[in-house]
């Protein structure tokens, strides 16, 4: 029980930090940044690479983390604001955007191949805590994870740029018109959603590897994330991104893990239909959600 | 001459499913990703009727169309409280789930269409007969091209009789405003209800005609992607009238085909011909957001 429990709290962690950097671009600028599925994919295939020919991981590391911010601030500047400032409808965001993640998918494929990678090589170090055992990989993920998502609540909550962020996302109109540069936050905000795509990316390529068609599914566990805990909430999805590690964790042990995505997919339509604003959001009516 | 047969018939099929998706997504304005689900449900509807059962094409078909039309309802009965993109996300629940299902509905130990192993998992099910009407059955590329611009005409009748009738203007009235709608005594719910059931049964003709063309069927054409596909080809080609996703199928059948004579090597070239189809997509949005023959510009 305490092996499911850490299991799919790690799980969770990772899942929670892809729906939070989803939520980072989305939730101010109410773009859906389906590309960002291919920044995931893209950020462990720059880690292997250079790792192939012979370069520290820390340069390839760093690289990555780099290539993720550029690639969604590209995302942003070249596509989205142009959409934006043409008063384009929520479609033509997500059509361009799944563009731009076909490209990013197939431009990894046809560079590192369609085949499976790990960031390591042989079998990874476990460590013993009493009953349960865990990996080397699991524990990095679930460490950087929380960490970096305490960071972040910490940086939206106290700074100034975090305030304007959430100002942005809460009324962008007004924060216009009182003389704040949208411009330049909706790129902070896409900056750092990718810059967190790239590291969640890293690290389930260390612990379960990576291939090139993999960050869609990924990010669809993130967005589920954020349906459940609330679209409209900064931390809803970190809650409910947890929990539906848990979830997955226990239907691994209880049936089989090929009825995780039927799990995750039948919690989101029952909360969509019990309670469609979310755990943490507010209850409003749909029309006016939708 | 073949191959211009197997692109023909393969427009004949992504026809009739793109005017089946038009008629949720350009009329009733509901964006959905849950259409090959619907296409999948007919072909294995289909493989396993006409594999065990030994059943003709058309009671097939028929009873495939009965029940994506039942299982339509899975759909149609969110679309009456949920637009926009909890709509959509609702549409891709009900993908992931007959994709999961199709994948794990399977037991090394039950033969392939007993109840324990109905669709034989990730396997898929092989051997799916080639159309038979009473004695004749459709064997050479002629025939089945016959077939399908059978079908295909057919479908496109009855989706050209439905959208320029009065059923049709209500559809485009509910997709405008559907609370004006509702004001002037029209019955929103049922209309949303009939078109997801027509769109979902033409899907499942689609889906059939398919497998049986094929002769093989797997859970990949129940896959998130070959959604993507189908809406796009709605998107690009242009929604809300009866000729743009006729023109978008064309264009993305064709496409890659195109590209095949770019001579890119055998390795990479799938992979380029999907990247150049991801850069149309972002194209298509900038240049053409109504698509290429569309009328009605998607919320």
């Amino acid at each position: 029980m305490q092996q499911i429990l850490l299991n799919g709290l790690i799980s969770g962690l990772a899942i929670a930090l892809l729906g939070f950097a989803f939520t980072l671009a989305s939730l101010p600028t109410r773009v859906f940044h389906l590309a960002l599925a291919g920044i995931y994919t893209g950020g462990p295939f720059i880690v292997w690479w250079m790792w192939r020919t012979s370069w520290a991981p820390f340069w390839g590391i760093a690289l990555a983390l780099a290539s993720g911010i550029t690639l969604s601030i590209l995302c942003e500047a070249l596509n989205h604001w142009w959409l934006e400032r043409k008063g384009a409808p929520d479609v033509l965001h997500l059509l361009s955007s799944l563009g731009i993640l076909i490209m990013l998918v197939q431009t990894v494929a046809v560079m590192g191949g369609n085949e499976t990678h790990v960031l390591r090589d042989g079998i990874d170090r476990v460590y013993h805590f009493g009953s349960s055992q865990l990996t080397r990989g699991q524990l990095i993920t679930g460490g950087v994870s929380a960490g970096l998502l305490a960071v972040f609540a910490t940086w939206l909550r106290f700074s100034r740029l975090g305030l304007r962020l959430r100002a942005l996302a809460d009324n962008p109109v007004q924060l216009a018109l009182f003389g704040k540069n949208v411009r330049s936050l909706r790129l902070v905000a896409f900056a750092f959603s990718g810059l967190l795509a790239s590291v969640a990316g890293i690290l389930t390529a260390y612990d379960i590897g990576f291939d090139a068609h993999g960050g869609l599914h990924a990010l669809l566990l993130g967005v589920v994330a954020v349906i459940v805990g609330g679209r409209y909430t900064w931390f809803g999805p970190v809650l409910a991104g947890v929990l539906l590690g848990l979830i997955r964790a226990f239907v691994v042990w209880q049936f089989s893990a090929r009825w995780q995505d039927t799990a995750t997919f039948a919690v989101l339509v029952a909360c969509l239909f019990v309670s469609p604003q979310g755990l943490l959001g507010r209850r409003t009516r749909l029309e006016a959600a939708s | 001459m073949n191959y211009l047969l197997h692109l023909g018939i393969y427009f004949f099929i992504y026809a009739i499913v793109a005017m089946s998706l038009n008629l949720v997504v350009g009329y009733c304005g509901l964006m959905t990703l849950a259409h090959a689900a619907y296409f999948a449900i007919g072909a294995y509807t289909y493989a396993l009727l006409t594999l065990n059962l030994h059943w003709g094409f058309l009671p097939a078909c028929a009873f495939a169309v009965a029940l994506a039309v039942i299982l339509s309802l899975a759909v149609s009965l969110p679309a009456w409280r949920f637009r926009g993109d909890l709509f959509l996300l609702i549409s891709l629940a009900m993908q992931a789930l007959v994709f999961n299902l199709l994948c794990n509905w399977t037991s090394h130990d039950a033969p392939l269409g007993s109840w324990f192993n109905l669709t034989n998992g990730p396997f898929g099910i092989p051997g799916v007969p080639k159309p038979r009407f009473f004695a004749w059955r459709a064997e050479s590329p002629h025939e089945f091209f016959l077939v399908a611009l059978g079908l295909a005409s057919s479908c496109s009748f009855i989706v050209w009789r439905l959208v320029s009738a009065p059923w049709g203007r209500l559809l485009k009235c509910l997709r405008d405003d559907e609370l004006a709608t509702r004001a002037i005594g029209k019955n929103t719910r049922r209309a949303k209800c009939e078109a997801f059931a027509i769109a979902c049964g033409l899907s499942a003709v689609a889906g059939a005609l398919y497998a049986s063309y094929v002769g093989y069927i797997d859970p990949s054409s129940a896959s998130l992607d070959e959604s993507i596909l189908m809406l796009s080809m709605v998107i690009v080609g242009g929604v809300g009238n009866f000729k743009g996703p006729l023109v978008g199928a064309a264009v993305l059948i064709a496409l890659p085909e195109i590209l095949r004579f770019a001579h890119f090597s055998d390795s990479v070239a799938a992979n380029i011909r999907l990247l150049i189809y991801g850069l149309i997509l972002v194209l298509i949005a900038h240049l053409r957001p109504r698509g290429l023959a569309g009328e009605y510009r998607p919320k």
